[in-house]
């Protein structure tokens, strides 16, 4: 014993234990680079030839906030007079959220507007991230593709102003890689960006329109939103373009590749991506594309047993009886867009429910009271979250643009032809679709006026005859709960005006959403808009 | 030879020698230097006569040593010249004898009250008391709180001035919250490194009952070692050790516990509810009529908790080898319904001294398992229950007519009774430590130590809900039922080198390190649904359709880090009147960008005791007065993984030509300048003690800047092209004092009385959140979230301001019709239906300004007796419940108070909204910890060495205006929202009260 403790004692065993046992440990351990196991990251990615597409996506696929949980469906339709949604019993109204887009008494945090800012920004962020990996390289592309890919890209990034042109007017034009904050530009700059951009990239867009172009911008769909933003001109800037709007609108009719649905219905079905008229839909599926659950806010619980759905819709949202009482009753998109009377059991037929007109207040409603939007159709089985592709432009609109643009320049005739052709499909009795100019340049048929609980006019408010009203009870009928309505209202003097169901009018302030809260925030360059 | 300067002084029997001058070394060396053996034995016993085993008896200033064999007998053959003889043991005071030609010499050992002799475990290494020349706080088992604690930090709740421990939530899964010296970092969070045994941990990786002993460093300088991991002070677990020559012993501790809901809620039972009818008052949702029942929703959910826990030590040795061996079993009921915890722990440690003791080594292993109820995908208890439970309609039956459970189509209100009985969910953890370590004694100066860990812990979880589910009832889903499982390896070594030597009036110790760290994680997760019958549950998941229908889900992960570092330690005392110690680490971590791998934390302390200086000599009633100053840089890791490197990820789907292609988006931004956050602090402290240190106690004065502070930055993109970057811009500031005062008021053989009083402030400012590359556009950004419907932030972090700030609207008044009347911060005075976010200001701060504790300890004969009180002072709580509940407009049974009026005038009438109404003062006294105990005489014992009975009841009274369940909230970093200190959210795991019985005894 007495022996091992004098060796091991001895220096050169000290020395050989210690270094040892250092050099054990100190082996391999002075390399810090990150081990990198389930993520992508810069440094590891290598793009393949379908990583072009796969970048490409991220700029389109923002696009399916606008049938999402307070979406574009709700900035456009919650504060007009079609959809209103009040408390039901079950006590769904999400902190008022719904009577305040109602009332016109939003300030800078209302999500809805908030989501749409956020929402565009974050379409256009990824247009100029993608346009920045193929001109500097980062992403490799042929030539062809590469003129290609830019000009759809700006394409799409004009359709996201197009939308913030129209509800917040004063954004910042992103479209430079600097790294100084956005700079905020008027609504007219943002307008002339628009209309700069699209004309600019129109001759290079794709003019296929089949499956490999569909549900991305073609011309078409670029001379769609050119015509839309010259449709709404004169709100934008003050200026009218009118002879614009035709014009844009005459290339895609004059392409002849898209025609009417002969079927109403079938342009908002399931399976709705063969229809015609489609110029540009956004894709969405049950499995792979979910976010439309618009549905699940419109259907009543019970809707469930109506339509075999696995899921509870919510509650809400449903039409305002003053727009029922507009429709001709021979108009069958009146029973093609709304759920109304007894709803039946898709097993046994017999009535779940009977939905009424009648909606007494927006603060409460029987669940029955109202109803309900039924346009987009629910398959059996369906859960939160439709596969139905969203038409955010069909043809139809083109020839209703090019109607009011016409009728707006003294055409009326020739615009009651257009709407007449549209109509046709939703008459049995042509006669009964011919509409003539006269009857188009006339005020509105909706009886506008706050609603008393009995469903009487309690206050009529401004009763001024709004012109071309007719045309907009056109567009009303045509594109009921197509996102759309406020722009419309606007543009024909109603939305700032007019009294209807629990609203009253609040100011032409109203005309823009504030910048929300955070986004002000964030960016010291933004000028809250006028009025908030 | 006339300037010798030699005194000894008899203190308590107790001879030592003080040595004045340099001279005195002379004199020792030259007294080594002549040889003189004499062989001395005798027997070490305690005060009552008890022989001492494994005493340490050693000729002073020599290496030459003996240990007491089991009848606490020894032989020492001396070497030197006037040989001393020193003989120590835990827990004794060290007691010097001249041998003076005696040859046996009988050792009474006296127990250690002196608590300056006390070694106190600091980073890498021990020291004692009196050296310490930093803010350590040590805390020893008999001071533990005692009861059924939850973990480690709960042991020493209240008795670490400076160092708040707190459980907000009930859940017996759940931990304590520990918060030192403020709150440091934006994105950090407040949780201490935890050592156990020398190795990084966690507070549950050994028992609470199989702790000896818990040491704090709290200031700077001495977490400095520890690098990136010190901002939040370290807390090092020392675990129960053996000894050699003990005699082997058999400990066993053990309780069982009620425990009930600490505080309800006063929601409306179905006859308030009724009453409110008969008023004519109508509702809309949860309260829309009558059911015709009569249900307690909370009693339905809610139960006496039972729980018990038995630990058992064994503990023994021989002169070469000693043992210690726990197993530890605790089954812990929660007052939900199946929420609970059962955890095993088994630990083994044996050591062996070779080669003349100059060869130690250690071996082993921590093994734990543990398994509790799910009611929630992955977690344990789901919130959301006790949600429902409080919202429901007293007036609801169970279940309906036909023996399903009642439901109705009312917005997020389910079933809370059904909600749990059609859950089935178990989660299950096993954990594994390995531990290796040898240690050389080179020579009596020189000790190299290297010590390994590995660490592992897995789990596999399961959880199912059946068809009579609300997610199929109402949603469809036929079934759902996931199963996940993670599994975590770390590597731990370090090895180092000790060096000690004394010359004279100097002392020096020098240490110095190398550590590795590496740590893996991965992962799998899968969920299925629409399965042909529940029979399977999650056990065949498989099964499910949904795997066909495109409704299943999957996912897996894996990540590593890896951490090293070099670092140093030199300590130096002169004639224990100057102190000086001195640290550096530098350290690497893979999560650093590639710019900054490595970072410099250097620590330094002095202290100067003044006890020791000649001109206090007179002051015989002094025993201890200390000075101590010290600053140290340390870090916090930088957040995740992989976080300096840019990012990818493979998203949503979009068409492309007829296909679906998976879109490619970044998540995460490079950032090469990525590193941990540097905190710099200064600490100054005075050490105290008098009259036999009846009195003694310590004050300290810290202030610390966290430079760097890392915090999530929007940035432009492009030309970045991801939205936010992770970047250390951010300053913030903390300062406050700590006083500790020790009181032994009364002192007799037969009744004693010790008060322990803490008190420490904390006050904090965010200094930055702006530097040249990343600024905030404003010079704040706001925290934290109400959740629908109110859907607000409820705190803003501002420069300039501190950290916790609630901010809403000032409500001052109410109109007549029931509406809010708030306070612009012009103020102007508008109903709050006007208001706009402008209008919101500071309501007050979340964050305690000051923590005070009062603990007592009262012995008489064999009754002991501790009662601990405990509060915060100058602070505020958003109470959620009453934010939400307190509201007769909500769809939803509320509050009885919702029907109060408002400043006396009117019910409110007004949608729900953050107003300074709900934000209420928190300041709170708490009785927490009553134990009362008998130690039965040992005249009464025959095979037990000791025998204690206790009775111990924690969270007893809480004096308090708050109206919420428990002022003591969440006031750390919350991972989902963020900085909310002082948020009550609404579905809080109401904390408890409980009550335990115990015994322990030693065989």
């Amino acid at each position: 014993m007495k022996n091992i403790v004098n060796y091991i004692n001895s220096i050169s065993i000290r020395l050989l234990i210690f270094g040892t046992m250092t050099s054990i440990l100190l082996i391999g351990c002075t390399n810090l680079e990150e081990e990198v196991f389930s993520e992508v990251t810069e440094e590891s990615f290598v793009p393949a030839d379908s990583d072009i597409v796969a970048v490409m996506a991220s700029a389109y696929t923002p696009l399916r906030y606008v049938m999402g949980w307070q979406g574009l469906f709700d900035v456009q339709e919650e504060p007009a007079d079609m959809i209103v949604t009040p408390t039901r019993p079950n006590g769904w109204d999400d902190g008022g959220t719904y009577k305040r887009m109602h009332f016109h008494e939003w300030d800078n945090t209302q999500w809805q507007p908030r989501n749409t800012w956020i929402t565009c920004f974050n379409g256009i962020n990824s247009v100029n991230r993608v346009i920045l990996q193929i001109e500097s390289g980062e992403l490799p592309v042929s030539e062809e593709q590469f003129v290609a890919i830019i000009a759809e890209m700006r394409a799409l990034r004009a359709l996201y102003y197009s939308i913030l042109v129209d509800t917040h007017g004063n954004v910042p034009i992103i479209s430079n890689y600097g790294d100084e904050l956005p700079v905020q530009s008027t609504r007219n700059e943002v307008y002339e960006f628009i209309v700069s951009e699209l004309t600019d990239v129109i001759p290079t867009l794709s003019t296929e329109v089949d499956q490999s172009t569909y549900g991305r911008m073609t011309r078409y769909a670029a001379y769609h939103v050119l015509a839309r933003i010259y449709l709404n001109a004169e709100v934008y800037t003050g200026t009218p373009q009118w002879e614009k709007c035709i014009e844009a609108c005459n290339e895609v009719i004059n392409s002849g590749q898209y025609t009417l649905s002969d079927s109403y219905s079938n342009i908002f079905s399931t399976n709705n991506d063969t229809n015609p008229e489609l110029v540009f839909a956004i894709p969405y599926d049950q499995i792979y594309a979910q976010g439309w659950n618009a549905h699940m806010k419109m259907l009543l619980p019970d809707h469930r047993y109506v339509f075999d759905m696995e899921s509870q819709p919510w509650g809400g949202s449903s039409c305002n009886p003053q727009f029922i009482d507009s429709y001709d009753p021979n108009d069958k998109r009146m029973e093609d867009t709304w759920l109304m009377g007894d709803q039946l059991d898709a097993n046994d037929g017999s009535v779940v429910m009977t939905l009424v007109k009648e909606m007494p207040s927006i603060y409460d409603c029987e669940f029955t009271e109202g109803f309900r939007c039924g346009k987009y159709e629910i398959e059996p089985g369906a859960t939160g979250s439709l596969s139905n592709d969203f038409p955010l432009l069909r043809y139809t609109d083109i020839l209703m643009m090019k109607a009011e643009s016409l009728l707006r320049t003294g055409q009326s005739e020739a615009a009651a032809q257009l709407v007449t052709e549209v109509r046709m499909r939703s008459f049995d009795d042509p006669a009964e679709a011919t509409v003539t100019g006269a009857e188009l340049e006339g005020d509105t048929t909706v009886q506008y006026g706050t609603l008393a609980e009995d469903g009487s006019i309690a206050d009529a408010g401004n009763q001024t005859p709004v012109p071309y009203g007719r045309f907009l009870d056109e567009l009303g009928w045509e594109f009921a709960a197509e996102a759309r309505r406020r722009t419309d209202l606007i543009r024909f003097g109603v939305y700032q005006t007019k009294n209807w169901y629990n609203h009253t009018p609040k100011g032409d302030h109203t005309i823009l959403f504030p910048i929300g809260l955070e986004e002000m925030n964030t960016n010291s360059n933004l000028q809250q808009n006028p009025g908030y | 030879m006339e300037q010798i300067n030699l005194s000894i002084r008899a203190n308590n029997g107790i001879c030592f020698f003080r040595k004045k001058t340099v001279y005195a070394l002379f004199f020792l060396f030259f007294s080594f230097t002549s040889f003189a053996q004499q062989l001395v034995k005798g027997t070490v016993k305690d005060e009552q006569g008890i022989p001492i085993a494994g005493a340490s008896v050693s000729e002073k200033n020599t290496s030459n040593g003996v240990v007491t064999d089991f009848d606490g007998n020894y032989q020492l053959t001396t070497s030197t010249e006037n040989p001393i003889i020193t003989v120590s043991y835990i827990g004794f005071q060290v007691s010097e004898v001249r041998v003076a030609g005696q040859a046996t010499i009988n050792v009474i050992l006296k127990e250690d009250l002196q608590e300056l002799d006390e070694v106190v475990v600091i980073g890498y290494g021990t020291q004692k008391k009196a050296d310490v020349t930093s803010a350590v706080a040590s805390v020893k088992s008999e001071d533990f709180v005692q009861g059924n604690v939850k973990d480690a930090a709960q042991l020493i709740q209240g008795k670490v001035a400076g160092l708040t421990v707190s459980a907000p939530s009930g859940d017996p899964t759940a931990g304590s919250q520990i918060k030192l010296r403020g709150l440091a970092s934006l994105t950090g969070g407040t949780a201490p490194l935890v050592l156990v045994d020398g190795v990084p941990g966690s507070l549950g990786t050994v028992a609470p009952e199989d702790i000896e002993s818990i040491s704090v460093l709290k200031d700077g300088s001495a977490t400095a070692i520890y690098g990136t991991r010190g901002t939040n002070g370290v807390i090092i677990i020392t675990t129960k050790k053996g000894n050699f020559n003990a005699q082997p012993t058999i400990e066993y501790n053990g309780y069982s516990s009620l425990s009930t809901i600490a505080n309800k809620l006063d929601f409306m039972d179905a006859s308030d509810l009724r009453e409110k009818w008969n008023e004519g008052y109508e509702f809309n949702g949860a309260n829309l009529q009558d059911y015709g029942a009569d249900t307690d929703w909370l009693d339905e959910i809610t139960r006496n908790a039972y729980s018990q826990v038995h630990n058992m030590i064994f503990r023994g040795g021989n002169e070469s080898t000693n043992l210690t061996a726990s197993l530890n079993y605790r089954d812990i009921e929660g007052i939900f319904l199946k929420s609970d915890n059962k955890k095993y722990t088994g630990r083994v440690s044996v050591n062996h001294a070779m080669f003349d003791n100059k060869l130690k080594t250690n071996i082993g292993f921590i093994v734990s398992e543990q398994k509790f109820n799910a009611l929630g995908d992955g977690t344990s208890f789901n919130s959301y229950i006790y949600r429902q439970a409080l919202i429901r309609n007293p007036t609801e039956p169970v279940l309906d007519e036909e023996g399903r459970w009642f439901e109705r189509d009312v917005y997020f209100y389910d079933n809370p009774v059904g909600y749990i009985q059609e859950t089935l969910g178990e989660n299950k953890y096993r954990n594994v430590r390995f531990d290796a370590s040898m240690s050389y004694d080179f020579s009596k100066d020189l000790t190299v130590k290297g010590l390994y860990t590995r660490k592992g812990n897995s789990n596999i979880r399961g959880f199912y809900e059946t068809t009579n589910h609300v997610s199929t009832v109402k949603y469809g889903q036929g079934g759902f039922a996931s199963r996940g499982t993670d599994n975590y390896i770390g590597n731990y070594s370090q090895i180092s080198a000790d060096y000690n030597k004394s010359f004279g009036n100097h002392r020096v110790t020098a240490l110095l390190g190398y550590n590795y760290e590496d740590n893996t994680n991965e992962g799998f997760w899968a969920t299925n649904r629409r399965f042909p019958t529940d029979g399977l549950t999650y056990n065949d998941i498989g099964r499910g359709q949904g795997l066909e229908e495109g409704e299943a889900g999957m996912s897996s992960y894996k990540s590593s880090d890896k951490l090293m570092a070099l670092f140093a330690r030199v300590t130096y005392n002169f004639d224990d009147r100057y102190l000086l110690m001195a640290s550096l680490r530098r350290e690497g971590s893979s999560r650093f960008g590639k710019d900054y791998k490595w970072g410099s934390f250097p620590g330094i302390s002095v202290g100067w005791r003044i006890n020791e200086e000649s001109f206090m000599e007179s002051a015989e009633w002094l025993d201890n007065l200390k000075l101590r100053a010290g600053f140290g840089v340390t870090g916090t890791n930088a957040g995740q993984n992989y976080e300096s490197l840019s990012g990818l990820s493979y998203g949503n789907y979009f068409l492309y030509d007829g296909e679906w292609i998976r879109e490619l988006v970044p998540t995460r931004n490079a950032n090469p300048n990525l590193r941990w956050e540097k905190k710099e602090e200064l600490n100054f402290g005075l050490d105290f003690g008098f009259l036999n240190d009846r009195i003694s106690g310590s004050v300290d004065y810290y202030s610390r800047t966290t430079k760097d502070a890392l915090f999530n930055y929007s940035v432009p993109t492009p030309p970045y092209f991801y939205g936010n970057i992770l970047a250390n811009v951010a300053e913030i500031k903390n300062s406050g004092l700590e006083f500790l005062l020790n009181v032994t008021p009364f002192k007799t053989d037969n009744f004693q009385w010790t008060a322990n009083f803490t008190y420490s402030t904390n006050t904090n400012e965010v200094v930055s959140l702006s530097n040249d590359e990343f600024q905030l556009t404003n010079d704040f950004f706001d925290e934290g979230y109400t959740g629908e419907p109110i859907q607000i932030s409820t705190h803003r972090v501002q420069e300039g301001q501190p950290i916790g700030n609630f901010f809403g609207l000032k409500s001052v008044d109410i109109t007549d019709d029931g509406i809010w009347l708030i306070e612009t911060p012009d103020g102007e005075i508008i109903p709050a239906t006007e208001s706009t976010t402008e209008d919101r200001q500071v309501l007050g701060n979340g964050l305690p300004k000051s923590y005070f504790s009062w603990n007592n300890t009262v012995r008489y004969k064999n009754w002991d007796f501790n009662v601990n009180l405990r509060g915060a002072l100058d602070y505020q709580i958003l109470n959620f419940s009453r934010m939400f509940y307190e509201n007769p407009t909500v769809s939803y049974n509320t509050l009885n108070s919702a029907y109060d009026e408002v400043y006396g005038k009117a019910v409110l009438n007004d949608v729900q909204r953050l107003v300074s109404y709900y934000v209420e003062d928190g300041d709170f006294l708490k009785i927490d910890n009553v134990t009362i105990g008998y130690t039965l005489p040992k005249s009464a014992l025959k095979f037990t060495q000791s025998f204690r009975i206790y009775a111990s009841g924690l969270n007893l009274a809480t004096f308090t205006g708050y109206k919420g369940i428990d002022p003591e909230v969440n006031r750390d970093r919350d991972r989902a929202s963020g900085i909310v200190p002082g948020n009550d959210e609404r579905d809080k795991y109401p904390s408890t009260r409980t009550f335990s019985l115990g015994i322990n005894f030693t065989l």
